[in-house]
């Protein structure tokens, strides 16, 4: 079921472990605001910070030993398809949760001074 | 209306007043958490240091114990600052919940003696209940275990009844939810089994439930309002982003509690459970990140309360890399195996409650200070804001030294002691007196004393902030 990380390997495992959440983080956020600024150029950023995410779970699927047994190359393919299409749901999301948003055009939120 | 820039509390209703109570508690205790804190580090570098009078474990759990019941305090009071303005009504026995402050106070006071004065017991039951519980983390004797209960219970029907005879906002109907866990699942860590691996799997409820589940969804709750009050964010957004962060993290978190179950003895099962929710955890961040670009990319931000809006963000980022990077770094089982419980997990727990938890009842208080002024102008070119920015520099620049300081000593730790040396008890002692760890231990409390500096400043600005202003606070028009 397990088979532990290499000594030579656990600077490998640390290293793209971090890797896998900032390229993801990096991915949202370009994701998001390639949308939010109707900006094409930053969606290709994106994607280039998504293979970024690909290389790091490959990494520490090698590193960590996770492709010698099926469940945890599930959890491989899990990470790699959830990472892909997390932005694109919680976009979504947004959206609907904002439908209303042009009211605020008509009414936007005051920030005054008191007298 | 009250007098701009002067402390006075008539301006503030029943919760509120109380709740600046929780807060000055909880300020004093943050301050014995950083006293401990420095001493136990000192204790690395010279373990002769108080040895026989105050020695490293006690150290270790008043630093501990301390962090748990100021945070505590903290999301108390941040509970009780926005109840009457929830729920449109005065708080239902509010007699009752300072009766129940005076008397958590007293325990925390006692229990906290008992821990310098007396320290340990014989191995009898009665040290259990008049000394200490013996449970790392949660250490309280048996009758301040009970008394913790009592109030908390009270601190319920202080928020139950009052959301139920007011308005039944979400951030209410999730915050009353959230706290039958929380009393609940208190009592998990509170029995005893003579078997070590069943005594661990409940323990392992209230440590990791609490924090990685009811404390996270408490703080969704304060973020929400506290975003309603210093951005005058739409409430229908905040609510309907609160359901959609309450189910993410109880998705991934509840079961991610596997992950605290690959080494105690459980069955192999858990090493299934515990990787597939661990690698789940970091979604509500992914989340979090799109929502934020989002809001931020189609609302010009302004904000009338700078140091609280300073301290939310800073509650993003430091959620993201404490729990998020720190986290995942070492959740899988496979490289778990050699760093659970060395240094490595310390520079996770540094990083993780600072930015998960402590931003945020920091946060709270800058928005009770501002109204406990007058409702004080806290916006842009404050009078001697240099205080609440240095603060919040020096804690964070204190934070990430010993993050990185632990980590080093944690990466060495692993390596010597766990991969090369076996887990032995002489390969303990010999990743101890390697040069790795010494030097991450001597960073640590140099970041520790940066920390402290930190501390000093925020408990002087939160004193004096907005003394010298003559405005009045912005205005948010919120729904």
């Amino acid at each position: 079921m397990l088979e532990p990380v290499l000594l030579a390997n656990f600077f490998i495992v640390f290293f793209s472990a971090a890797s896998v959440i900032l390229f993801g983080a990096g991915y949202a956020l370009l994701f998001a605001w390639s949308r939010v600024r109707s900006r094409p150029r930053l969606m290709m950023l994106a994607y280039a910070a998504y293979a970024g995410l690909v290389v790091s779970v490959i990494t520490l699927a090698f590193a960590a030993n996770l492709f010698n047994n099926s469940f945890w190359t599930f959890i491989v393919v899990l990470m790699l398809v959830g990472y892909l299409v997390a932005p694109h749901g919680i976009w979504h999301l947004c959206v609907g949760t904002h439908a209303e948003a042009h009211e605020d055009e008509v009414n936007p939120i005051k920030v005054y001074q008191q007298r | 209306m009250a007098a701009i820039g002067i402390s006075n509390s008539a301006p503030l209703n029943g919760g509120q007043k109380l709740a600046m109570k929780y807060f000055t508690v909880a300020i004093a205790l943050f301050g014995a958490q950083v006293l401990f804190g420095l001493l136990a580090g000192i204790q690395y570098l010279n373990p002769d240091f108080l040895f026989g009078i105050l020695d490293f474990s006690v150290n270790r759990m008043l630093h501990i114990n301390a962090m748990v019941v100021w945070l505590l305090f903290g999301f108390i009071g941040s509970v009780y600052w926005l109840l009457e303005d929830e729920s449109g009504v005065p708080v239902v026995g509010l007699g009752l919940g300072n009766l129940s402050f005076w008397v958590f106070t007293l325990a925390v006071v006692v229990v906290v003696l008992v821990y310098l004065l007396v320290q340990v017991g014989p191995g009898e039951l009665k040290s259990i209940w008049l000394i200490n519980e013996g449970r790392e983390y949660i250490e309280a004797p048996r009758w301040a275990d009970i008394g913790i209960v009592v109030c908390v219970l009270v601190f319920f029907f202080n928020v139950a009844a009052t959301f139920s005879k007011g308005k039944f906002t979400n951030i209410g109907g999730v915050l009353v939810m959230d706290l039958v866990a929380l009393a609940g699942l208190y009592l998990a860590g509170m029995w005893y089994t003579p078997n070590i691996s069943m005594d661990q799997h409940w323990w392992w409820w209230v440590i990791h439930l609490w924090v990685e589940a009811t404390w996270e969804v408490l703080v969704g709750c304060l973020m929400a309002y506290g975003l309603i009050k210093t951005m005058g964010v739409r409430r229908k957004i905040v609510e309907t982003w609160l359901y959609i962060e309450v189910a993410l993290m109880f998705g991934s978190g509840i079961l991610g509690l596997g992950h605290h179950y690959f080494w105690i003895g459980t069955p192999e099962y858990w090493f299934t459970i515990g990787g597939f929710f661990s690698a789940l955890e970091p979604i509500p961040l992914v989340a979090m990140v799109v929502h934020a670009v989002f809001d931020a990319g189609t609302h010009k931000v302004k904000s009338t309360n700078n140091p609280a809006l300073a301290w939310i963000i800073a509650q993003a980022f430091g959620n993201f890399f404490g729990a998020g990077v720190w986290g995942f770094m070492h959740t899988l089982p496979q490289i778990n195996l050699y760093t659970h419980g060395t240094q490595w997990t310390a520079s996770h727990g540094h990083l993780a409650f600072f930015g998960a938890y402590v931003t945020m009842v920091i946060a709270f208080m800058y928005i009770a200070i501002q109204k406990w002024r007058g409702d004080v102008y806290m916006s842009g070119n404050l009078v001697g804001a240099w205080k609440w920015k240095w603060a919040l520099f020096l804690l964070h620049a204190g934070m990430i030294t010993m993050t990185m300081a632990l980590l080093i000593s944690g990466y060495e730790q692993s390596q010597i002691e766990r991969a090369i040396g076996g887990s032995t008890w002489m390969a303990y002692f010999e990743a101890q007196g390697h040069v790795w760890f010494m030097q991450g231990m001597l960073w640590r409390q140099i970041g520790g004393w940066i920390f402290a500096a930190g501390f000093v400043l925020l408990a002087w600005d939160l004193l004096t902030i907005g003394k010298r202003e003559t405005r009045p606070a912005l205005k948010v028009q919120a729904e």
